[in-house]
C-alpha cells in the first residue's frame, strides 16, 4: 500500500467515524434479564435506551447530562482531522513532509487523549454531582472507568469505546505508520532483486 | 425345633411387609421421579406448549404452561377483574359491552385456536359464553379479549368450532331450544340453531335450523361439513321426553351450499341474520343417526373420520367424514364423552362414569378387529373433556394428553366444601399411557386447546405502541368541561402521577384519561381510587379512560395497586374534593404549570443534545 492510499484511507476512516457512536454505555441488573440497557454518545447526542435511564437515575440522584457542548469541538477536531489526513495523502518525500506528516500524528494523539479526559471528565461528573436528596441512599458516589465496568447499585454499568472511537483508533494507527511508509512500494524488480541479495546472504 | 405355627406366620407376613417396603416403595418413587422428570421445568426455562383452559362459571380462559401446568394468567373475557382493571367501572366500553350483550358474567365452555393449513396459527383464540348466547374473540398477541358479540335467535351458545383449515367460520352451537317464533304461547315444539360467524367481522352470516338440542361442534378438516352432535330430537320439554328414542343424530350440515343459499337469499331473516331450513333445502343438512343423546363429536387430523362419543351408551359412532356413513361402533367404556387424537393413528376416548381415559386404535376398529383397545388409564375423577397436544389440529403432536376432571375429591388439601378442579397431565409418547402429573385451577375448566410456544411466543407483545388520542408527557391537564364536569389527562411512570394533584367539587362528573408511558416490559402501573369502586390497570403504552362522580368532600389518594418500584408505596396522589357549595374557584392546569409549583419528580427530560 503506497503512502497515498494509506493516509486517503486514514483520512476516510476518520470521517466516517462522524456518522457511528464515538462512546457505548452497557447496562445490566437482575430484573433485565436478557435487556442489556444501551446507551451511546455520538456526534448527535445520547441515543438508546434514554427514556429507561432517565427514569431510572432519579431514584439514586443522577443527573443524566442534558448538555454536551464538547461534542461540538469534538466534530470540528474530527473534520479538522480528516482534512489534515487528506492532504498528508499529498505531501513529498521531503523534510517538510516528514514533518507534516509527523504533526499530523501527533495531533491525532493529542485529540484522542483529550477526547478520552473529557470522557472520563464527564464519567466522574455523573458518579459524584448527584442530588443529596435522592430517594435511595444506599449508593456511594462513583466513577466509572474510560473502559471496564462500574457497579452501581444493582446495575452493573460497561463503558467502553464504540464503533467511532474504534475506527479513530485504527486511522490514528494509520497515521502514527504514515511517518514511516514508503512513498510507493518496491517494483517487481526491485522485489526480486530483493529476494537475491537474501539468498546469497544466506 | 418345633415352631409355633403363630409365630411362623407372623414371622412370614413381616417378611412380606418388609420386602413390600423396600422394593415395592423403591420401584414407586423411581416411576415417580421419571413422571416429574417429564413435567419438570426448572425456574427461569419456559414450557415447550402455551394451554388455554377455558374458565367455566369464572367466565375467563387460564392460561397454563405444558407440562409444568404453571399458571401463567387467567384472560377475563364475560367477568370484571379488578386486578387486570378489566371492565371493572361502569363506563368502562368493555363494561358497557357486556352489560349490553347478556351481563357481567359468564360460561365459558370450549376454547378455539383460529387456523392456517389445518394448523394453529396463535391470530385468535374464540371462547362461548353459554350463560348468555354469546361469543367471544380473544388476540393473542395482547392476551386480551377483543371482541364480544351475541348471537341472534340462539340461546346457550354451546360447542363452537373453527372451520378447519383456514377459520373460514366460527360455528356456534345454540344449545338450549325456542319457541321458533320468539312467542311462549306457541304450542309448537321448539327449534334452535347453528349459527356461522364470520372470523374478522365477528359477524353472524347465517344460520341453520336444527329440531333438537345442538350441543358439540367440530367440522370436517376440508371445510365441507360441520358437525353437531343433536340430542333430543324428540324436542321434549322435559328430561322423560328427551331420551325416549333409541337414536340421536350427528348433523352434517353442508356448509358450501349453506354459504350459496344464503347467498341467493333463501334464508328467513330475523334479527338481521337469515336462517335457512334443512327441511326446504335437499342436502343442507344430513342427520346421522348415533345412540341417544350423544355428546362429544371429532374430527381425525387425517379428515378421514368424525367421531361421536356414546354418553349414555358405551360407544362411539365412527362416521366417514365424506360420505357421512357410518363405518363402525365400538364399544369403549361407560360413559363416552370426548375423543382426542395423537400422531399415530390412535384415539382416546375420556369416560365420564369409568372416570378413565380409554386408549384405542381406529383402523383396528373400523376394521372391526376384537384387539382395537390398547390402554386404560384411571383419572381423578369423573373426566369430562381431554385434549391432547395438536389433537384438535391436523398435526397432533402425540406427547401430552390433559385430563380435565370434573371431580378432585381426595386429590389436594381440603379447602371447605368448594373444591378444586383436577386437571392431570398424561404422557401419551409410548403405547401405555403414563400418568406425569396433576394442577388444581378455580371453577371450571371444560375444555382445553395447546398451541406450540415456538408458535406464539413471537407474536406476542409485550408493550402497547401508544395510541394518537394517549398522554403524552408534558401535556397533561386539569380542566373544567362544563359546570359540574371536569376532564384529567393524567402521565404515569415511576414512581408519579402528572399531576399528583387535582382538585374538584363534590358530584362532579370526573373523566380520566391515564396513559402509562413506561417503555419497558412488565412496568405495569395502577391507578386505584379509595371509595370510588375504581381500579384501572395499565401496562407499559397503554391508554384507558375512566368516568366517575366525584364522592363526599374530601382527599382521596389514589395509589399504584401493581407494584412497580422503590418507590412504588409511595407513588400516590390525591384528589380533593371542595364542598360543592364551596366558593373556592378552581382553575384549569396544564403541565409545566404545576399545582405546588414545583418540579413532579420522575418526569423524563428529552435526551441529552450537544
Amino acid at each position: 500500500m503506497t503512502r497515498k492510499a494509506l493516509y486517503l484511507a486514514a483520512a476516510a476512516i476518520t470521517a466516517s467515524a462522524l456518522a457511528l457512536p464515538f462512546w457505548g454505555f452497557a447496562m445490566s441488573a437482575p430484573q433485565y434479564p436478557g435487556e442489556t440497557l444501551q446507551l451511546q454518545v455520538g456526534r448527535e447526542g445520547i441515543t438508546g435506551d434514554v427514556h429507561e435511564v432517565e427514569t431510572l437515575q432519579h431514584y439514586i440522584g443522577v443527573r443524566f447530562p442534558t448538555e454536551l457542548p464538547e461534542l461540538r469541538w469534538v466534530t470540528r477536531g474530527i473534520l479538522g482531522l480528516a482534512g489534515l489526513l487528506l492532504l498528508a495523502a499529498f505531501t513529498a518525500e521531503s523534510r517538510l513532509g516528514r514533518v507534516y506528516r509527523g504533526a499530523c500524528a501527533l495531533v491525532f494523539v493529542l485529540l484522542l487523549g483529550a477526547s478520552a479526559a473529557v470522557v472520563q471528565g464527564r464519567l466522574y461528573q455523573v458518579g459524584h454531582e448527584r442530588n443529596p436528596n435522592a430517594p435511595i441512599r444506599a449508593i456511594r458516589d462513583f466513577t466509572p472507568p474510560l473502559v471496564g465496568p462500574v457497579k452501581v447499585g444493582n446495575f452493573t454499568v460497561w463503558s467502553f469505546p464504540h464503533v467511532g472511537a474504534a475506527l479513530l483508533l485504527a486511522a490514528s494507527g494509520l497515521a502514527l505508520f504514515g511517518t514511516r511508509a514508503p512513498a510507493r512500494r518496491p517494483t517487481g524488480h526491485g522485489r526480486r532483486l530483493h529476494a537475491r541479495q537474501n539468498e546469497a546472504a544466506a | 425345633m418345633k415352631r409355633h405355627p403363630l409365630v411362623v406366620v407372623v414371622l412370614t407376613v413381616a417378611a412380606t411387609l418388609g420386602a413390600v417396603q423396600i422394593f415395592g416403595c423403591g420401584a414407586s418413587r423411581s416411576a415417580k421421579s421419571l413422571a416429574a422428570e417429564k413435567v419438570y421445568v426448572p425456574p427461569g426455562e419456559l414450557d415447550k406448549y402455551y394451554g388455554f383452559l377455558s374458565g367455566g362459571q369464572s367466565g375467563s380462559v387460564f392460561v397454563v404452561g405444558i407440562p409444568s401446568g404453571r399458571l401463567l394468567r387467567e384472560i377475563p373475557v364475560f367477568e370484571p377483574r379488578a386486578a387486570y382493571g378489566y371492565a371493572m367501572n361502569d363506563t368502562d366500553p368493555r363494561r358497557q359491552l357486556l352489560d349490553a350483550t347478556g351481563g357481567a358474567w359468564g360460561d365459558t365452555h370450549h376454547p378455539m385456536l383460529s387456523e392456517k393449513n389445518g394448523v394453529f396459527d396463535g391470530r385468535y383464540l374464540w371462547i362461548n359464553d353459554l350463560a348468555n348466547g354469546r361469543l367471544a374473540r380473544i388476540r393473542l398477541d395482547y392476551f386480551e379479549t377483543d371482541r364480544i358479540i351475541k348471537i341472534p335467535n340462539l340461546q346457550g351458545a354451546h360447542g363452537i368450532a373453527v372451520v378447519s383449515p383456514d377459520t373460514r367460520y366460527i360455528v356456534v352451537n345454540g344449545e338450549f331450544e325456542q319457541p321458533t317464533d320468539g312467542l311462549v304461547t306457541n304450542p309448537a315444539p321448539y327449534t334452535s340453531v347453528v349459527a356461522f360467524v364470520e372470523p374478522e367481522s365477528m359477524v353472524v352470516k347465517f344460520e341453520v335450523r336444527v329440531n333438537g338440542n345442538i350441543d358439540i361442534a367440530d367440522t370436517s378438516k376440508d371445510g365441507r361439513y360441520s358437525f353437531s352432535t343433536v340430542y333430543n330430537l324428540e324436542q321434549g320439554k322435559d328430561m322423560g321426553s328427551m331420551i325416549q328414542y333409541d337414536r340421536d343424530a350427528v348433523a352434517a350440515i353442508d356448509i358450501p351450499l349453506a354459504e350459496k343459499l344464503a347467498g341467493e337469499g333463501r334464508g328467513e331473516v330475523r334479527n338481521g341474520v337469515p336462517i335457512l331450513d334443512p327441511a326446504q333445502h335437499a342436502g343442507l343438512m344430513t342427520l346421522i343417526p348415533v345412540p341417544k343423546n350423544p355428546h362429544g363429536v371429532n374430527a381425525t387430523p387425517d379428515g378421514r373420520y368424525v367421531i361421536a362419543s356414546g354418553k349414555l351408551s358405551p360407544t362411539v359412532t365412527i362416521i366417514d367424514a365424506k360420505t357421512l356413513a357410518i363405518v363402525a361402533e365400538p364399544e369403549v367404556g361407560l360413559g363416552p364423552l370426548h375423543t382426542t387424537f395423537d400422531d399415530r393413528g390412535n384415539a382416546f376416548t375420556s369416560l365420564f362414569l369409568d372416570s378413565q381415559v380409554v386408549k384405542w386404535n381406529i383402523d383396528r376398529a373400523v376394521k372391526g378387529a376384537s384387539d382395537y383397545i390398547v390402554d386404560r388409564i384411571n383419572v381423578h375423577y369423573n373426566i369430562g373433556h381431554l385434549q391432547a397436544v395438536g389433537g384438535d389440529s391436523m398435526r397432533p403432536s402425540g406427547d401430552y394428553l390433559l385430563a380435565l376432571n370434573k371431580l378432585s375429591k381426595d386429590q389436594y388439601l381440603p379447602v371447605g366444601p368448594d373444591l378444586p378442579e383436577n386437571q392431570e397431565i398424561i404422557d401419551i409418547s409410548g403405547e401405555q399411557m403414563k400418568m406425569l402429573a396433576s394442577f388444581p385451577t378455580p371453577p371450571e375448566p371444560h375444555d382445553a386447546t395447546f398451541i406450540s410456544a415456538s408458535v406464539l411466543q413471537s407474536i406476542v407483545k409485550q408493550v402497547y405502541t401508544p395510541t394518537d388520542d394517549a398522554v403524552a408527557v408534558g401535556k397533561e391537564s386539569v380542566v373544567r368541561t362544563g359546570p359540574h364536569s371536569v376532564a384529567v389527562n393524567m402521565t404515569l411512570i415511576r414512581s408519579a402521577y402528572t399531576p399528583d394533584t387535582f382538585e374538584v367539587k363534590e358530584g362532579d362528573i370526573v373523566t380520566m384519561k391515564i396513559t402509562n408511558v413506561e417503555t419497558i416490559r412488565d412496568m405495569i402501573h395502577g391507578f386505584a381510587l379509595p371509595d370510588h369502586n375504581l381500579n384501572v390497570a395499565l401496562p407499559p403504552g397503554d391508554t384507558k379512560t375512566v368516568t366517575f362522580a366525584a364522592g363526599k368532600p374530601g382527599a382521596y389518594w389514589f395509589y399504584c395497586t401493581n407494584f412497580c418500584s422503590a418507590l412504588h408505596l409511595e407513588m400516590r396522589g390525591r384528589m380533593l374534593v371542595q364542598p360543592k357549595d364551596s366558593t373556592v374557584t378552581l382553575t384549569d392546569w396544564h403541565a409545566g404549570e404545576n399545582v405546588k409549583g414545583q418540579v413532579v419528580p420522575g418526569v423524563p427530560s428529552t435526551g441529552a443534545r450537544p
